[in-house]
């Protein structure tokens, strides 16, 4: 080497000249290799935090459809005029050199142009521009469209490197005046995007099962994919279920979002960009729901009185498999409002606490069942060995003393055995048969066969299980001792007992099927959103017995016979009074069912409305359907219930002759 | 070593000088053709085969590549005719380009012209290209300081010759600080040390002077981080850069939000070139992206206005990796060994002092520089040599080997 010829020498002052050029050359060699191989790691992670924007593309939505494949839930083309900033740099530059600037200083002479002020001024020359060209394209739109100042600012500052949605959501003709007459420009885009509909409708403002479907809210929380930790992560604007089956079903629906990694310059503009994660669509949720039988039950409630302030359900059910066939609530929403901003008054109306139109009462709603409930108190005083022909005189009223308090009664006075007590409601022959002969612990016991206080176990425990009383111990919910007169009061729905519309439809399908005991069906199953497979990539079953309620099958028969009688029987003597149910009638189809009508209390013990029902099903020989109607506020079950259970089972008939 | 002194025909070129000259010369147009072609859609080819000759020539010559190159050629033959003639008659002319050095310095104080962005007066416009006279300067004065360094020994021992050595530093050393141009008046001063050193100054003198220039840094030091700001020797560009050296906090302690607001975005932006340069640096791993596939030039993190000249090595180090680094060090290293050899083979006192001027210089640049773009010195303007783009730089470096060439030439002459 050539250093140690010199070393050599022993000439001393280029000696230590030498190491000292080594030395030099070897502290920059060891920082080299520190920062180059040591460190290299976290510089590659600083080069990709700073220059990549990671950004989340949610994936396509899956639908959710009807049994018979009509899409409740779907996703339309949603197009959007997009503008693309990194293309207007020039235009911002422009603006502010040519306009914007000679403007101020012509304006303002005296003042000293600081950085501060230019960067103002920036902000403002690239505001202009934009909005002129929003203004420009709204104009060829006819679409007029103000752009805030401060919205635009926060992309700007926040999301430069994305394209700025100048206008969204264009109609066909729209699209199409753009196509046409929108100036060609490589900064503007109109670009589609699926999004959420509810196509189906059952009166003029409500989409098709909308409290069962449920409904999107927007999403930005945070990040949930954690391979993008590692970036700045930037969002697209997403929807989750925040209500229903969309948010029941939320993470089967929304898929896997993808990520698209946008590289940026040192301004933080796009320079380009490519998918680093495939979006993974969404699946496709499959109901029981028949679309036309749930129109029907929407319709039936939208046409009772004035239709927007009916509080009620109606469960439609399969009595042979426990498939829900429809589940209506009113008052009826459409689920498409809330996929844009809903206005403070809509969102008060929303929010009515009196109407709750959110509220799915068909799958929540807890109602005390009234005399619906003399279905449970008559086959325990059967099974207590009631003779069903024995006759019962009625004074028209019952009262546990003389003296004491008094239930009165509808039915009047009058002889009655079992089928007539039972059609015409009579509330002294079941609490008499149900508090001396049956007693507390067989009805709360029969009752617990049928399912109540229980959940249905429903897909998705999308329910309420309600309140039964305990008869073990025979307490109160309120922990109070239990009398006789509760007894009395749980004879005829009364009291200490809730029931949700779900809850009666799977007990009155174990009474029309022979006591087969469902768990109720809402999903049937999840598959792909590509039609071509066929495989489900999840099957809910059909026909799931929770158990059988265990009853002689001719106590089950005699009731059936006993709710035909409800619909069907008319007094041979005068006045002809016909049975409680008559308005269910349906020519075609026999229909058998239960009316009850529950006082509601309010906080101070004072009447405040009727809880209105009808339990049925049809047909009477071979039941196949099962119809709950139950209605707040309403007059009487027969009044009010049994004329919406007759449109129903009008539809169903349809339904049967067509298909 | 035996047979070379005993062959007659010896070699007159020093090849591995030359040798590793080639290489930095190849790499300093290869990528400053990557640092300043990264918007170009069309390549060069593509340009070459689809335009006449006129139009391509046109459109090629104003490129920093082309103009690089042409200084290349420009100081090759410079270096060449500087070993025309025994660097001994050179050096009777040194006193003469010291003054005509001195000249240009004080006429850049009038009609220089600058980046605008801190007022720095650093460069004379002729035309064609804009003249950088504090290079020129560096070499002029080593130049000269080695012809008054090359009398005899015992005249250095005088302190009247000692100031008068000190008073010839000292007048460039002045003029450049005015520019202002810190890092380039400071570089004369190792310049200054080594050769007096070397020349056999009394080291009681050199003691003096290291100790003064020590005590002022320190002095000068203290005052930037901890004084207020009222009262500051430096321009604030000078201040804030050693600020960021030292990683202080820009903003005052007891200002307002507004000022520490201000002062933090100051911050921000001044240290942004060695954050980026060093971000370039050490994302360039063992072996690089590859030529022309540097993400940080080509999205503007690195500042496309220093790219190419202060910080061209963090473009070579991320394109090229650690073995790219490697490479430039070691070229540098040939180049710097050979000197010194031919300073210890040399047989006259002025052709040593030449050679230990040169080594010092260029060996003053290269740390600095590399320094800076991995944050080991604080950010100044001094060139890399060779490899930065510059044509005043090219042209001084080429010019210093070419003395440093003549040295070799001439070592056993009478």
């Amino acid at each position: 080497m050539l250093i140690f010829d010199q070393l050599r020498k022993g000439d001393r002052d280029l000696q230590l000249l030498a190491v000292g050029v080594l030395g030099g050359m070897g502290i920059l060699l060891a920082s080299l290799w520190y920062l180059q191989v040591i460190s290299a790691k976290r510089y590659r992670a600083d080069l990709q935090g700073q220059s990549f924007r990671a950004v989340r593309v949610p994936a396509t939505r899956g639908k959710i459809l009807d049994r018979n494949g009509h899409a409740l839930a779907d996703n339309r083309p949603c197009y959007n005029v997009n503008l693309y900033l990194e293309e207007l740099r020039r235009d911002f530059f422009f603006h502010y050199t040519n306009r914007v600037k000679p403007g101020f200083v012509q304006a303002n002479p005296k003042t000293k142009l600081t950085r501060a002020v230019t960067d103002e001024l920036q902000r403002q020359a690239r505001h202009q521009v934009v909005s002129n060209y929003l203004a420009h394209v709204s104009g060829v739109i006819q679409q007029p469209r103000l752009l805030l100042e401060k919205e635009f600012h926060r992309h700007y500052d926040q999301k430069r490197s994305l394209p700025l949605p100048l206008l969204t959501d264009l109609s066909f003709q729209q699209v199409a005046m753009f196509a046409e007459k929108a100036p060609n420009l490589s900064s503007l885009a109109l670009e589609a995007q699926p999004l959420r509909v509810y196509r189906h409708k059952s009166a003029s403002h409500a989409s098709a099962a909308a409290h069962l479907v449920g409904h999107l809210e927007k999403y930005d929380s945070t990040n949930d994919n954690e391979l993008a930790t590692q970036f700045r992560l930037l969002r697209l604007p997403d929807y989750r279920g925040s209500k229903g089956i969309e948010k029941a079903f939320d993470s089967e629906l929304r898929g896997k979002p993808g990520i698209k990694l946008v590289l940026v310059n040192s301004m933080q503009y796009r320079q380009s960009e490519e998918m680093w994660i495939e979006p993974e669509p969404g699946q496709n949720v499959v109901l029981t729901i028949d679309l036309a039988i749930q129109q029907a039950a929407e319709r039936a409630l939208a046409a009772y009185r004035d239709g927007a302030s009916t509080r009620g359900a109606v469960v439609v059910m399969d009595a042979n498999n426990g498939d829900i066939l429809a589940a209506a609530s009113s008052p009826a929403i459409d689920s498409n409002e809330f996929m844009s901003s809903l206005s403070p008054d809509r969102w008060a109306a929303m929010k009515d606490e009196n109407l709750l139109p959110l509220f799915n009462r068909a799958l929540y709603g807890t109602y005390q069942p009234g005399s619906t409930f003399k279905i449970i108190t008559g086959l325990a005083c059967l099974e207590a060995g009631l003779n069903p022909d024995e006759t019962f005189q009625s004074k028209g009223y019952f009262q546990l003393r003389p003296r004491g308090r008094q239930w009165r009664d509808t039915a009047g006075e009058g002889a009655f055995n079992f089928r007539r007590a039972f059609c015409y409601s009579s509330n002294p022959y079941f609490q008499s048969n149900g508090v001396f002969r049956a007693g507390p612990q067989r009805i709360m016991e029969m009752g617990q066969r049928f399912g109540l206080g229980e959940p249905t176990g429903v897909t998705k425990n999308l329910e309420a299980k309600g309140y039964y009383p305990n008869h073990e111990d025979l307490r109160k919910k309120d922990g109070g001792r239990w009398m006789p007169g509760d007894t009395a009061n749980l004879c005829i729905g009364q009291g200490e007992l809730t029931v949700t519309p779900l809850q009666m439809a799977v007990l009155t399908a174990a009474v029309a099927n022979g006591g087969k005991l469902w768990q109720p069906r809402l999903v049937a199953r999840v598959e792909r959103q590509e039609s071509d497979s066929k495989h489900p990539v999840v099957e809910y079953p059909a026909g799931q017995l929770r158990g059988a309620a265990l009853v002689n099958p001719q106590h089950l028969a005699l009731v059936r016979q006993a709710m035909l009688d409800d619909v069907e029987y008319r007094d041979p003597l005068p006045p002809y009074r016909r049975a409680t149910g008559y308005k269910a009638f349906v020519k075609g189809m026999r229909v058998c069912g239960k009316t009850g009508t529950a006082q509601v209390f309010d906080e101070h013990g004072q009447l405040k409305e009727y809880t209105t029902w009808f339990v049925s099903f049809a047909p009477f020989e071979s039941p196949r359907y099962v119809v709950v109607v139950v209605i707040e506020g309403g007059g009487s079950g027969g009044g009010d219930c049994c004329p919406i259970a007759e449109v129903v089972y009008q539809a169903l008939l349809k339904i049967d002759a067509a298909g | 070593m035996f047979e070379a002194h005993l062959n007659e025909r010896e070699s007159r070129i020093e090849w591995p000088l030359w040798v590793a000259i080639a290489g930095l010369m190849l790499m300093g147009s290869a990528f400053i053709f990557s640092a300043t072609s990264t918007n170009e859609t069309i390549s060069l080819w593509q340009r070459f085969r689809d335009s006449t000759w006129e139009s391509f020539l046109t459109w090629l010559i104003p490129k920093a590549y082309s103009k690089q190159v042409i200084a290349y050629g420009l100081g090759l033959f410079l270096a060449a005719a500087v070993c025309l003639v025994d660097y001994h008659r050179l050096a009777r002319w040194s006193l003469v380009i010291y003054w005509f050095s001195i000249l240009l310095l004080v006429l850049v104080l009038f009609i220089g012209v600058g980046a605008k962005s801190w007022g720095a007066k650093r460069w004379l416009d002729l035309g064609f290209f804009n003249f950088q006279p504090s290079e020129f300067a560096k070499l002029a004065f080593l130049l000269a300081l080695a012809n008054s360094l090359s009398r005899p020994v015992e005249e250095l021992r005088l302190p009247g010759v000692f100031f008068k050595m000190l008073a010839m530093g000292a007048l460039p050393f002045l003029l450049i600080l005015k520019e202002p141009d810190l890092g380039s008046a400071l570089v004369l001063l190792p310049i200054a040390l080594v050769m007096m050193f070397v020349a056999g100054v009394p080291p009681i003198f050199l003691k003096r002077l290291v100790g003064g220039a020590g005590a002022l840094l320190v002095l000068l030091l203290a005052d930037i981080l901890f004084a207020p700001m009222k009262w500051q020797p430096l321009e604030e560009y000078q201040r804030d850069r050693l600020l960021v050296y030292f990683g202080r906090d820009f903003a005052p302690p007891n200002g307002t939000d507004e000022e520490r607001k201000s002062a933090f975005k100051r911050q921000r932006d001044r240290s942004r070139n060695i954050e980026q340069a060093l971000i370039s640096v050490g994302s360039g791993g063992l072996i690089g992206k590859g030529w022309g596939r540097g993400t940080q030039n080509a999205l503007g993190y690195l500042p496309s206005a220093v790219a190419h000249n202060d910080f061209i090595f963090s473009v070579i180090a991320e394109e090229k990796g650690f073995l790219g680094s490697v490479i430039v060090l070691t070229l540098y290293t040939v180049i710097l060994f050979t000197g010194i050899k031919i300073a210890g083979q040399t047989r006259h006192r002025l052709g040593r002092l030449l050679a230990v001027g040169v080594v010092t210089m260029l060996f003053s640049h290269v740390f600095i520089n590399i320094g800076m773009n991995i944050r080991l010195m604080p950010v100044t303007g001094i060139p890399l040599p060779l490899l930065s783009y510059g044509g005043t730089s090219v042209l001084c470096s080429l010019i210093a080997i070419g003395i440093l060439q003549n040295v070799y030439i001439y070592r056993r002459s009478y």
